[in-house]
């Protein structure tokens, strides 16, 4: 049934999807002064990758969402890679589990230096809803040293983009 | 006191707890599914170790559980492992030997399941007389991991480990793949990383607060379990909550389901390459998610639900939420026409990752996954809860088990979903405009228990709690994802696949590690 109706639908006139993210002043500003140090210091790109340190996911899907349409994180110079070894920065997300310790740890020691680390979510900050727990370190701190966390359970997109860039704007 | 629909039985022989798990289960699978199995250390109230095990079917609204009081014999609690009988037991007797070194005698894999090396030997953490700072003091980083991998022996045969970092922003896991050329062979799954000690933290934190912890354990089906953790709550206290909330849990249940399954076909795009479809899919996701936000303050569905009730009138405004979703359904459409004309990608979906239902009835799929299997098991229909049993709606059943039908039930069920939501929205002007929440009641009764349940996106979710001696907090809870019964199908459906096809079936189970590992 249902695959009669797409070939009643494909000749239809396509709706429109959601534009890009407007940013707002202080988005904007924000941006440009860290696309300037992105500029200088990373050669025009910054590379991000993700590890899941025993998050819930739902902070892996708003890090996929920064690359859909609307938030498009890539138009400024930030992406995601597959290998520690092309990172520049390492976003951590979860309480940091004790069986992801080890793996965690091998990742940031596969990273070039500089080495910098952003804890993102509310676990990843303190071991949030999971902290006292006995299968969890408490923190990416407790495992791998993090020069900054982004607050929220779980951050919106937007949050992880401004977060990004306020790492790097202190930074550099 | 137990509600109505939970018959308990003890049984008090090994055999006899197997033969009436074979008469439950049937020969081969599909008579009654095993919904749970779990132990429990009720030793502080007399009544020592138990393994229960939940049943139900299709037919009526009744539970079988069956508990089985634990020996102890000379090396410590065992009995004979339901396994070879019931084969769907297979991975929960594996957690439960881990979690309270309860051993289930003649079951075919004796590895360990959810600990990892970093755990010694003899620590079983679900336990009540082991305290956090015992195990927290036991556990050694250092401590190599020996967990022997399935070897596959023979010429011309490859292993390739994948994981637990892997290339995209996914959950971890490790993969073992026996390889021959680029056929897989056969697919050792490793999970249990993102292992948070969750059911040993819910005793630790009393009621109410589970149910933030409730959210967390699976992301992006935070608000089936939180439904399913409150019901067995609320019927634990007796509460009958306002059909304004029963309703408002129903929507938001089916706008769940709407923005994973959009957000799911969507991802099976990336996993054939199809950016154009994978660039739609993600934002009609993100639209949905936006809805999401507009309606309960939380992208996904978080802070609602409380014990009792609902925290916000999601049907308020229901002529704006109604536009919206008129919206999403007309792009919905498009979305659909742009798959189904996008024939390379069709063709990569057929017959990929074939999981037969003999296969998935014995190990007890769930969800999309069973549905596309031959299983019509649906529990909004099979055991309705919240508003379902006034909503007339049609539960959807394919039969050949490849990627291909795994979306086409999305599809299906998509359209379903959005007529829900768009009755629920309809009648809500008829609801009395009364309280979200069910009138002041007893506390927990003390010794009590009830099962909580909840259809969500992946499949069903299961709550098992038992209070306290005290009433103030719980002796066991015990927590079943959708993606602990899928799991172990991967390497069934994966078993003659190429490599690359891989994270495209992966893609169709969607499977939650966070939620199967807990």
């Amino acid at each position: 049934m249902i695959e009669k109706i797409f070939y009643n639908i494909i000749n239809k006139k396509q709706a429109r999807p959601l534009e890009t993210l407007a940013l707002s002043a202080g988005e904007t500003e924000l941006i440009e002064e860290a696309r300037k140090k992105i500029d200088r210091v990373f050669g025009r790109s910054v590379r991000i990758r993700q590890v899941d340190a025993g998050s819930c996911n739902a902070c892996e899907w708003e890090c996929t969402a920064l690359i859909n349409p609307v938030y498009d994180v890539q138009r400024f110079g930030v992406d995601f890679v597959a290998s520690p070894r092309h990172a520049d920065i390492l976003l951590v997300t979860g309480p940091a589990s004790f069986s992801m310790a080890l793996a965690l740890k091998k990742t940031y020691l596969a990273m070039p230096e500089p080495k910098i680390v952003i804890a993102c979510g509310d676990c990843a900050a303190d071991g949030g809803v999971f902290k006292g727990s006995y299968a969890v370190t408490g923190g990416v701190d407790k495992v791998v040293p993090a020069v900054s966390r982004i607050r929220g359970c779980p951050p919106s997109p937007s949050a992880i983009m401004t977060g990004i860039m306020e790492t790097i704007r202190k930074l550099f | 006191m137990n509600p109505g629909n939970e018959l308990y039985m003890t049984v008090e022989s090994e055999d006899e707890f197997i033969r009436r798990s074979v008469e439950l289960f049937g020969r081969n699978g599909g008579r009654k599914a095993l919904r749970l199995m779990f132990a429990a250390d009720e030793r502080e109230t007399g009544a020592g170790f138990n393994v229960y095990a939940v049943f139900s079917g299709m037919g009526e609204d009744v539970f079988d559980i069956l508990r089985l009081p634990i020996r102890e014999n000379g090396r410590g609690p065992g009995y004979k492992s339901l396994t070879p009988h019931v084969p769907a037991a297979h991975w929960y007797e594996r957690e439960i030997a881990d979690m309270f070194g309860i051993i289930p005698e003649g079951h075919p894999d004796s590895r360990r399941l959810v600990l990892h090396g970093m755990y010694p030997e003899g620590i079983y953490p679900l336990r009540r007389d082991v305290s956090v700072q015992d195990i927290r003091k036991k556990i050694d980083l250092e401590r190599p991991d020996t967990y022997p991998y399935m070897k596959v022996k023979g010429e011309g045969i490859c292993e390739i480990p994948v994981g637990p970092v892997h290339a995209g922003i996914i959950e971890p896991g490790h993969f073992r793949f026996s390889a021959v050329g680029e056929t897989v062979y056969y697919l050792d799954p490793r999970l249990f990383y993102t292992h948070k000690g969750v059911e040993k933290h819910f005793e630790q934190i009393g009621f109410e607060n589970g149910v933030a912890l409730a959210e967390r354990i699976s992301g992006v089906s935070a608000f089936a379990h939180s439904t399913a953790y409150c019901s067995a709550v609320e019927r634990m206290r007796g509460i009958t909550l306002p059909v304004r909330a029963r309703a408002a849990r129903t929507f938001l249940l089916e706008l769940e389901r709407l923005y994973n399954h959009v957000g799911d076909i969507g991802n099976m795009c990336a996993g054939t390459g199809f950016a154009i479809g994978y660039a739609r899919g993600a934002s009609l996701k993100e639209r949905i998610m936006r809805l999401n936000e507009r309606l309960t303050g939380s992208r996904y569905l978080r802070g609602v639900n409380h014990i009792g009730g609902v925290s916000r009138d999601v049907l308020e405004n229901a002529e704006e939420t109604l536009a919206e979703a008129g919206k999403i359904k007309e792009e919905y459409k498009s979305f659909m026409g742009l798959i189904a004309g996008a024939i390379s990608h069709i063709e990569r979906l057929e017959n990929a990752g074939l999981l037969p239902g003999k296969i998935a009835r014995n190990l007890g799929a769930t969800g999309v996954a069973a549905r596309a299997s031959g299983i019509n098991d649906d529990l909004r229909t099979a055991h309705p809860y919240m508003y379902y049993d006034e909503l007339v709606f049609e539960t959807y059943m394919r039969t050949k088990g490849d990627v291909y039908t795994r979306m086409m039930i999305r599809a299906d069920e998509v359209g379903c979903t959005l007529a829900i939501m768009t009755t629920i929205l309809k009648r809500a002007r008829g609801f009395s405009t009364g309280p979200l929440h069910a009138g002041p009641s007893a506390g927990v009764p003390p010794l009590s228990s009830a099962l909580g349940w909840a259809e969500g996106p992946r499949g069903s979710v299961f709550y098992f709690v038992k209070s306290g001696k005290d009433g103030l907090s719980p002796l066991r809870v015990k927590v079943r994802a959708a993606s602990f019964c899928n799991w172990p199908l991967m390497p069934f459906a994966v078993q003659g696949n190429i490599i690359p096809d891989f994270p495209l079936i992966n893609k169709s189970f969607n499977l939650s590690y966070s939620g199967c590992d807990m």
